[in-house]
């Protein structure tokens, strides 16, 4: 019975072969039992059967050329045809919009000083100078759009180096990207008398600048929207807490292409006939309005699960109501439900896709459109709205990314609470009002 | 001086001091703003419906509609008025959020115990399945499902499958059951959700008879076999004294040159691209939610009941789910409402429902009443789901799970 001699005493035999390292882990982690191993050969087949079908359509199948040819419109719509932008060649001027923004992330990167933020930059100045070298039709936009894809490398170097050399505050840099903002819409607008800089109509604006455009106006505005419904919803005067149920209920209820479409109609009868809107105006309000109805019921969820005691310690410390909630409630709830905000940051920015209907031209509307009036391309339909996929994908997953980056930052990532208030906080706030217990 | 302080102090406080004071006054400053502001917009459209000369008012609804509605589960014709035409949309989508939200709730359940799954490879790619579908808009989703569907072959040349099955660009058909006369086929439903009741009774004093006394007593079958018996005498006695069989199945059959598909039943190609859509769509979030639910119970819990000999599926059965079904409930009814209004995309791909019809009624009927009406559909169907969710939330709560 040799084998079953105990070791010698002060030798250690190793582990055996198949319980650690890579062989235990497959062990482990695939094959621990008959069910497992089922489960394992039938996912492997479906991801090689996926794999295999999946690569060859890619490589062999698709027919890309369709993005090409619609090119520079999927990033700025019909803003720099011959009817909206006569004898010029307007597509530097989204170019340069976008230079500002790769300007913004290089401060961005100075100031935190690595990180996330540093990966974010490079990887965003990464990707800009990649499309300069695709290859895609010429028509109207100039040889200069490569150049100026180019030139947000020193954008990025620049705004990181004027953050670093000037010791800029962060104040400094929410003046930045309020004053980026105006120079953006106003750049795209054009100023009436200046040659290279000719108006160009807003119902021209569109593709993905217009998501953007919708997306920036509505992250900025729907949380300090959202921040006062939410406290009002929870504060005692019942006549201004009426008024935030009934507007976060009615905004939280309907669809939000039946606000848009109401906007449409409303919106000019409801206000003087001197007063005249566009379609952006009106599309960035009622998104801002309809996500903030949203946000503050994640808001609400954050403070109602904060403990009571903080505001009674505040206040026992001598703080008024308003020092109590501002500096002592409100930072806390948020932190605890920045999953949920960044979550409804994410849906702010898929919706942006609804307002083709009221005849917005944005990147999917775009494309549909341009599928619906050139037949010999109907075939490539898929994969336009495969690369729009991809498109929105990179955005959104980059924007949960650096979330959780940020979670993890301030400590709350991870744990059981934060993963409930990225589902539940909105959802549970609703359940609560129900039963009456707000 | 001193004589007029009384005037300016309440309960012995100044009134500028006072927080009751201030915060009546608040409110009625507020309230006052708000009433002033819609008062203003009211005289404004008001006044604008009046000098441009825009169709207003309800006396629509009793109009005839004259348009065709696409596909419809109630009995529609052009010759019918407005009124019904909506209510026709509405059961629209009413059917379209009733049935994603089924498969939504299966399919979802099915990807996040998936993601929780102690096979890696089955994690994995529940996870990539939730990060692509829940990160990308909902409408590129449906285009993109659209045009596959377009580009399936047509009636005459498109896939059946097993026989029964046609999948072409028309949409997928299937064997139905279809009613051979009225009468019988509205009697024997009755009967057999008669029989549904009785398995259920039978159940519940069996399962109550097991817990009481500890003995096997077989509740789930005994509660089945007894609906089941029930159904088929029902069936039985309703075939002999009919005549006939109170259903028969018919079988899609390609007719014609052009295929119209005839017999059994046809999801046409709006209804499948959008409950597709819709149904892969929500399912990414539910799998988040039935996730985050079950990490929710804790790991004691699981291991209480695997050191009592339950087996891995008993356990999820009986302990970890019931306990996680509190969690999950509200978000889960949040979802469901997310469904219905995201169903009001079906415009853009071709499917009538509530918001599409509206849409196109604008054209003939004034447009802020229709929408004013749709929206306060809409509101109607998110109080439902609500007050629903509600009721079973408090049920779980007080049986305690």
């Amino acid at each position: 019975m040799a084998a079953a001699q105990p070791p010698p005493a002060g030798q250690q035999l190793p582990p055996p072969r198949f319980e650690v390292g890579v062989l235990g882990w497959i062990r482990e982690n695939l094959f621990s039992s008959m069910l497992n191993t089922v489960l394992t050969v039938v996912s492997a087949a479906i991801i090689v059967l996926a794999l295999v079908y999946g690569l060859r359509w890619v490589i062999a199948g698709a027919d890309w050329t369709v993005i090409g040819v619609l090119g520079g419109q999927l990033v700025i719509g019909q803003y720099n045809t011959e009817s909206s932008c006569p004898g010029q060649n307007c597509f530097w001027r989204p170019q340069v919009a976008l230079m500002l923004a790769t300007a913004l992330l290089g401060m961005v990167w100075a100031m935190v000083g690595g990180g996330v933020a540093k990966r974010l930059a490079i990887g965003v100045v990464v990707v800009i100078t990649l499309f300069a070298f695709l290859p895609y039709s010429f028509e109207r936009m100039g040889m200069d759009v490569r150049l100026l894809l180019v030139a947000n490398i020193p954008a990025m170097m620049i705004g990181w180096a004027v953050a670093r050399y000037t010791r800029i505050s962060s104040r400094g840099v929410i003046i930045y990207v309020v004053v980026a903002f105006i120079l953006t819409v106003v750049l795209l607008r054009g100023i009436e008398g200046i040659p290279f800089l000719q108006r160009v109509s807003v119902p021209h604006w569109g593709g993905i600048t217009l998501n953007l455009l919708l997306a920036v106006v509505g992250i900025g505005l729907s949380l300090p929207i959202g921040i006062a419904l939410a406290l009002g919803r929870r504060s005692n005067l019942p006549v201004v807490k009426l008024f935030c149920v009934i507007f976060i209920e009615v905004f939280r209820g309907v669809p939000l292409i039946t606000l848009l479409f109401m906007s449409q109609v409303l919106v000019p009868l409801a206000f003087p006939e001197d007063f005249h809107t566009n379609s952006l105006f009106r599309a960035g309000i009622i998104i801002t309005l309809f996500s903030s109805a949203y946000m503050a019921e994640n808001i609400r969820g954050g403070l109602q699960a904060l403990h009571p005691g903080q505001a009674e310690a505040a206040r026992a410390l001598g703080l008024s109501a308003w020092q109590a909630t501002l500096l002592i409630s409100l930072p806390q709830a948020i932190r605890n439900v920045i999953p949920a905000i960044v979550g409804q940051f994410i849906a702010l920015f898929k919706d942006t896709s609804l307002v083709y209907i009221i005849g917005m031209l944005d990147v999917v509307e775009i494309s549909r459109a341009f599928i619906q009036g050139n037949a010999e391309y109907l075939v490539n339909a898929k994969e336009l709205f495969v690369f729009l996929a991809l498109v929105f994908w990179v955005f959104t997953y980059t924007m949960s990314y650096v979330s959780q980056k940020v979670e993890e930052h301030m400590g709350v990532g991870g744990s059981p609470e934060a993963a409930l208030a990225r589902l539940g906080a909105e959802g549970d706030a609703t359940m609560q009002t129900m039963q009456g217990r707000t | 001086m001193a004589q007029m302080r009384w005037l300016l102090t309440y309960q012995g406080v100044e009134v500028w001091r006072h927080t009751k004071v201030i915060q009546w006054t608040l409110q009625i400053v507020s309230g006052i703003i708000v009433v002033v502001l819609v008062a203003w917009f009211f005289t404004n459209i008001a006044n604008a419906v009046q000098d441009r000369e825009i169709p207003h008012g309800w006396s629509f609804l009793d109009r005839e509609y004259q348009t065709p509605i696409g596909q419809h589960f109630l009995p529609y014709e052009s010759s019918d008025s407005f009124g019904y035409a909506l209510g026709v949309a509405a059961m629209n989508t009413v059917i379209v959020s009733i049935v994603g939200v089924i498969l939504a709730t299966a399919l979802g359940i099915f990807i996040g115990v998936s993601r929780l799954s102690a096979n890696w490879l089955v994690s994995k790619i529940a996870t990539v399945y939730i990060e692509f579908f829940r990160n990308v808009p909902l409408l590129v989703q449906l285009f993109f499902w659209f045009y596959i569907i377009l580009a399936l072959p047509p009636v005459r040349e498109g896939y059946v499958i097993g026989g029964g099955l046609y999948v072409n660009n028309a949409g997928i058909s299937m064997p139905f059951p279809a009613a051979t006369g009225f009468g019988a086929a509205l009697i024997w439903p009755l009967l057999a959700l008669a029989g549904i009741a009785a398995g259920w009774g039978v159940y519940r004093s069996l399962l109550a008879r097991e817990v009481r006394t500890g003995q096997t007593s077989y509740p789930i079958v005994s509660g089945l076999v007894t609906a089941v018996i029930i159904g088929a005498i029902a069936w039985i006695v309703v075939s002999l004294v009919a005549g006939d069989s109170p259903y028969t199945i018919t079988s899609p059959e390609p007719q014609g040159r052009f295929g119209r598909i005839a017999g059994g039943f046809t999801a046409p190609a709006g209804l499948v691209v959008l409950l597709v859509g819709l149904v892969t769509y929500t399912a990414s979030f539910i799998a988040e939610i039935v996730r985050a639910g079950i990490q929710s119970v804790r790991k004691g819990q699981t291991e209480a009941s695997r050191a009592l000999g339950l087996s891995p599926m008993e356990t999820l059965r009986y302990v970890t789910f019931p306990q996680a079904l509190r969690v999950i409930i509200p978000p889960l009814i949040s979802q469901y409402l997310n469904l219905t209004k995201n169903s009001s995309l079906a415009g853009a791909i071709g499917y009538a429902d509530l918001t599409n019809v509206a849409k196109t009624m604008t054209q003939t009927a004034p447009a802020v009443s229709i929408f004013l009406l749709i929206m306060g559909a809409y509101l109607a169907m998110s109080l439902t789901y609500s007050l629903i969710g509600n009721l079973y939330n408090r049920h779980i709560r007080y049986t305690g799970g």
